[in-house]
């Protein structure tokens, strides 16, 4: 069960129109390491998890990615919605908007649209852990890509946060992974899925 | 509004330590000095959260009470009337409401 809270985890207050940079950022929403992929991994990852507080901490982080999706949407409609018939012409953003106008659709930068495929859910605790590890620092390089070529302030600051919180969240899955082993035969961590072959697992 | 907009920022900082310190308590349960830093600021949230949701909107569902909320009357449809007050307050998403 979720209860929403009407305030956003980091402040967005973008003065200036740029479906250049909202076209950019929009990788975040709807890209192959943007927030939702992040948030729906987690989800779909905690149930099977064979240590409960591995399950919580998914539970945790994923609740936080949803809140990085809202921060990354609030900052693309504050982009555009200002818009005016030359702005919606701009290279790298004017197909999105003959198909969605200024409304939110989640997509990749290069235009893909989002796809299922991008939050992996295997059903082995280690090789979901080492996913999640992935792509938090997938998260962090397409961030930094971001930051690098963009110059207004106001874009720059929450882009900022929610870089340092993939760098947190990596540190969080790297220590959820050595619960996990704890829990492990030690001989051979990965030579059985913790998940099926629950005889190998700790009590 | 410079009221509004401090308390908001309040509640968005204390939110934060919050979210980050539930995230290190999952994998740090005993952290003495952690826990009681999580309870200072949990309580010290749910105070702030109530001042607000008296002087301004409730933040939460939890926190719609048609009697008290909103004093000032501030981004109000139906000022004087009793009302659903889980409808006042700006959107996250518009510039004032993202503070
Ligand atoms: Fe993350």
């Amino acid at each position: 069960m979720w209860t929403y809270e009407k305030r956003l985890q980091f402040p967005v207050n973008i003065k200036k129109t740029c479906p250049k940079t909202a076209s950019l950022i929009i990788s975040q929403f709807g890209g192959p390491d943007g927030e939702l992929a992040a948030s729906m991994r987690y989800l779909s990852q905690r149930y099977t998890m064979p240590c409960k507080e591995v399950a919580g901490l998914l539970t945790d982080i994923g609740t936080e990615e949803l809140g990085h999706l809202e921060i990354v949407c609030a900052m693309i409609f504050q982009l555009t919605k200002n818009m005016k018939p030359e702005d919606a012409k701009t290279a790298g953003f004017d197909a999105y908007y003959i198909d969605h106008t200024s409304a939110l659709w989640p997509n990749a930068a290069a235009g893909v649209p989002f796809n299922a495929c991008e939050f992996q859910s295997k059903g082995d605790a280690v090789t979901d852990l080492f996913e999640d590890l992935a792509a938090e620092q997938k998260a962090r390089t397409t961030y930094e890509n971001l930051i690098r070529i963009i110059d207004d302030p106001d874009v720059l600051a929450p882009l900022k946060f929610l870089r340092e919180r993939e760098v947190v969240h990596f540190q969080r899955f790297g220590e959820a992974l050595e619960k996990t082993k704890l829990k492990l035969d030690e001989k051979n961590f990965y030579y059985f899925n913790p998940e099926f072959d629950k005889q190998f697992a700790k009590a | 509004m410079a009221e509004r907009t401090q308390l908001l920022e309040q509640i968005q900082q204390i939110g934060f330590q919050i979210d980050d310190l539930t995230l290190y308590l999952d994998t740090h349960p005993l952290d003495r000095e952690a826990l009681d830093s999580f309870t200072q600021a949990k309580n010290q949230r749910y105070q702030l959260m109530q001042d607000y949701a008296r002087e301004f909107e409730p933040l939460n569902l939890y926190l719609v009470c048609p009697d008290t909320n909103n004093e000032t009357g501030s981004y109000c449809k139906y000022p004087g009337q009793k009302h659903f007050t889980w409808s006042d307050g700006p959107l996250p998403w518009d510039n004032q409401g993202g503070v």
